[in-house]
């Protein structure tokens, strides 16, 4: 499963995180509101001081680069629609678009 | 009546069997060489060290006299095993929170980029307090040569590997006496679970 092979060491199986060092995914204010920014991350990582549901984070998080469109929007969906969401499915079209606006860091 | 004799014999059998069973309490090996000096067995211990912590405090076999402590290799910018072994370590935490006797030792093995500051910061986002769990870094060939010859764990830089370092997600637990008495897969549940058992029985030596 991608999310168990690229994801799940940092943000938990159950998408909770760890502590303050990694953030949740499940419920997370910050994926929801930032839905492109979030394909981007998964490819090509992210840095930086963030506030997921309230609290603060801030390490790097390192990007998975080889990861396709069609990956991209497999993760997308498993992770919008786990933990109690209901997200919908995320096409290969909207990953596109939203990686049309980041470029590799 | 003679026909309840031999299942009365049979009961007291069966309980002098299993006090003689508790009696003989489950004992952890020693791990590494044991030589014999003439008098006593010598047995392998860690070597003299000296790292820095996330305070900046220095970290040497002193700050572990007369406790057990519970050690690995990790760096924080690992994204394979790290984040699995941290998150089993802080069940450690958790489970000897009551136990004044038992550290924890985290050692990077990228004390380039896991600096003091650094080391720091994660030991804070973890939530964990500095006087139970030492998180060091120091010079890197100290460190590597500890982890091979003190640990026989190991811990070595590779380009070619995915993280660039080759090291092993293994929790070592070591006795008051500096002795190896175990070894765990700090990426596996249930070895962690083996492990929190096994502190509690090195406690009752
Ligand atoms: C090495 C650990 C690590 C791995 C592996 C990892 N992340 Fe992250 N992730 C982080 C960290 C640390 C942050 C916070 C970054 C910051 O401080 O700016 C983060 C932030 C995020 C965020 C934005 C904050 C939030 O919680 O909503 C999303 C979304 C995210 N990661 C998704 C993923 C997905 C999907 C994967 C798998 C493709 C993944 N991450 C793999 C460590 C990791």
């Amino acid at each position: 499963m991608l999310y168990e092979k690229h994801c799940s060491n940092c943000h938990q199986q159950d998408g909770q995180g760890l502590r303050r060092l990694y953030p949740p995914l499940a419920k997370s204010d910050f994926l929801k509101n930032n839905f492109n920014p979030f394909i981007c991350t998964m490819k090509y990582g992210t840095s930086g001081s963030i506030v997921v549901n309230g609290v603060e984070f801030n390490k790097l998080m390192p990007g998975v680069p080889s990861l396709t469109e069609l990956e991209l929007a497999e993760l997308a969906t498993y992770i919008t629609n786990s933990w109690g969401e209901q997200g919908g499915i995320v096409t290969i079209e909207q990953v596109s678009q939203a990686l049309s606006g980041c470029a590799p860091q | 009546m003679a026909f309840y004799r031999p299942a009365i014999i049979c009961i007291c059998a069966v309980g002098i069997l299993m006090a003689a069973g508790c009696a003989q309490k489950r004992q952890l090996p020693i791990y590494g060489s044991h030589t014999f000096n003439g008098k006593d067995t010598v047995y392998h211990t860690i070597a003299p060290f000296q790292f820095t912590d996330q305070d900046g405090a220095a970290v040497t076999n002193a700050t572990f006299k007369d406790k057990i402590y519970v050690t690995d290799f990790f760096f924080t910018s690992c994204r394979t095993i790290c984040p699995i072994m941290k998150t089993q370590m802080l069940r450690v935490y958790e489970a000897t929170k009551n136990m004044p006797d038992v550290l924890i030792l985290s050692h990077t093995i990228d004390p380039e980029y896991d600096t003091v500051a650094l080391l720091h910061d994660y030991a804070n986002r973890l939530g964990v307090e500095s006087a139970r769990w030492h998180f060091v870094t120091g010079v890197r060939d100290s460190i590597y040569k500890i982890a091979q010859t003190s640990y026989f764990t190991a811990a070595l830089q590779d380009k070619t590997e995915p993280d660039g370092f080759i090291h092993s997600g293994a929790f070592m637990l070591i006795d008051k006496k500096s002795r190896i008495r175990g070894k765990y897969d700090g990426t596996k549940k249930e070895d962690v679970n083996r492990l929190i058992g096994d502190i509690k029985i090195l406690r009752q030596e």
